[in-house]
């Protein structure tokens, strides 16, 4: 599903968020927005989502204006998302049962996709009986049992740790080329963007402007980012975070290998 | 789980130790002051082994019981649906609230000649002086709860789809439920004086309250004592295992 934004603005009182935001992005396309914590690239995916509306411009999915939430366009939150009084397999089944799916049949798909992020025989635990990083496995399969077109996620692994969060960029990975939904990706982690988009979009503090876009469609998907590291120096040196070699922050650029 | 059950034993060892200086106190007193003022505490034991062998104190028992179930019951229907209503929408939350803080100040046996002469003699009044009494808890709390529903579990709800029902059955209510089980328990003590003094009160057929007035009326000591004994007994079965009991399951997923 294309989703397009044509002169989109977005201000709160006298706080401008964003000023006269463009971009197409292209049906499958993975697209990253990264920035600074608070620049307004989670608003933009609001917006995408329907929770909140622009002030002036509009947006589109599939050539429709944007105007309210639909579950074709899903939202994975970065955390506290799931309902603490269901089970892993009752907040999974929840998004089927909204969409008015027999209860047992949203059960038995619960299972399936409980399996596919590795879940299997926690399917009766509560939220708070488990990790944070199961917690975000279980929001994604919530997220991709009701087979969404597009798929947004707000700093979906922001409040994992390091290790955990490279697990479980692979298992999205898994899942976005089995499923193919158009992907935006807010993020304030470089290697995720690197990792996970075809494309990033860079954005500086408010309001959000593209300070650079990075197409990476032809590059390989792999953890090892050394392939990047010039593209990687350069988007940190634009986000105004000192990479000269010669001092103290050289493990910046190696850490990822 | 474990932690749940040792917690149990000490609140049942409280409950124990509370009743035995309760029971003393009585004793006291009933050491010091003559019979006829007040009985020990196995006369009246005995006279409460007596009523529970004779139907009359059964009759009021349950007279009194329906009264509080229907008064209880709408007040927990009312008092959730008004709460959910407050709370969702803006417009109807802060003069409903003002509405419920004047209102609530009013002892609810206030009311019983306004709804006696309204209504007439009869179970109608008792049973909507229970209401009232447990009707402001309950929408208060369940009023302050939906405003504080987390918004990342409604904006979850609204990315999947759910309808305005769902979202009500499935996200609101058991997102309030703790805070909703919280008043409900509030407003049983409400109701439970409400009935027992407009029982009092109104005296109309059989009834807890109307047997404590009627044995004060006659000077019967040990029947007055006798039935504070139910009422307090009765009390505290209702709230600490019944009521406790339906909150650990509605709550389980918090006590695992």
């Amino acid at each position: 599903m294309e989703l397009t934004f044509s002169e989109v603005t977005k201000s709160f009182g006298h706080l401008n968020v964003i000023d006269h935001f463009n971009t197409t992005i292209k049906t499958g396309e993975i697209v990253a927005l990264l920035g600074p914590s608070g620049c307004g690239k989670s608003t933009l995916l609001h917006m995408l989502a329907g929770l909140q509306t622009p002030s002036t411009g509009t947006l589109t999915a599939g050539g429709k204006r944007i105007e309210k939430p639909s579950p074709r366009r899903t939202l994975v939150f970065q955390e506290h998302a799931l309902y603490p009084w269901l089970t892993l397999a009752g907040n999974v089944a929840l998004a089927l049962e909204f969409q008015n799916t027999p209860k047992q049949t949203a059960f038995a798909e619960a299972q399936k996709w409980l399996a596919k992020v590795e879940l299997s025989g926690f399917e009766h635990y509560y939220p708070h009986q488990v990790s944070g990083g199961m917690r975000q496995r279980c929001a994604l399969a919530r997220a991709f049992i009701a087979r969404p077109e597009v798929l947004l996620l707000d700093e979906p692994f922001g409040a994992l740790d390091a290790l955990t969060r490279m697990t479980l960029q692979s298992v999205l990975k898994d899942l976005i080329e089995e499923e193919r939904p158009t992907v935006v990706l807010v993020t304030h982690d470089v290697d995720e963007a690197l990792y996970l988009a075809d494309r990033v979009l860079v954005f500086s503090n408010r309001p959000a402007t593209v300070l650079r876009e990075i197409e990476l469609g032809h590059m390989p998907k792999t953890h090892d980012l050394s392939a990047f590291a010039d593209i990687r120096r350069d988007v940190l040196n634009k986000l105004g975070i000192d990479t000269d070699t010669t001092q103290a922050h050289a493990e910046d650029t190696g850490e990822a290998v | 789980m474990s932690n749940s059950q040792a917690m149990g034993v000490a609140t049942k060892r409280a409950y124990v130790v509370a009743i035995a200086v309760i029971l003393f106190f009585w004793q006291v007193a009933a050491w010091f002051l003559p019979d006829f003022l007040m009985p020990d505490v196995h006369t009246a034991v005995l006279r409460l082994w007596e009523e529970l062998n004779s139907a009359e104190f059964y009759e009021g028992l349950g007279n009194s019981m329906t009264r509080l179930g229907a008064g209880y019951g709408a007040a927990l229907f009312f008092g959730i649906l008004l709460g959910l209503v407050g709370g969702t929408i803006n417009v109807v939350r802060s003069p409903l609230k003002a509405a419920i803080i004047i209102l609530q100040s009013i002892p609810s046996i206030a009311w019983v000649p306004l709804f006696l002469i309204l209504m007439g003699f009869g179970n109608l009044p008792i049973i909507v002086v229970v209401a009232i009494g447990a009707f402001f808890p309950t929408a208060l709390s369940v009023m302050n709860a939906t405003e504080s529903v987390e918004k990342v579990h409604i904006s979850a709800a609204r990315v999947m789809g759910a309808s305005k029902a769902q979202m009500l059955k499935r996200v609101y209510f058991p997102a309030v439920t703790p805070e909703l089980i919280t008043g409900a328990q509030l407003a049983f003590g409400n109701a439970w004086r409400a009935l027992i003094s407009a029982e009092m009160i109104v005296g109309f057929s059989a009834g807890l309250g109307k047997s404590l007035a009627y044995s004060g009326e006659i000077a019967d000591m040990t029947g007055v004592m006798t039935n504070i004994l139910v009422i307090a007994i009765l009390a505290a079965v209702i709230d600490q295992v019944i009521l406790e009991r339906i909150k650990h399951r509605l709550l389980r997923y918090q006590y695992l």
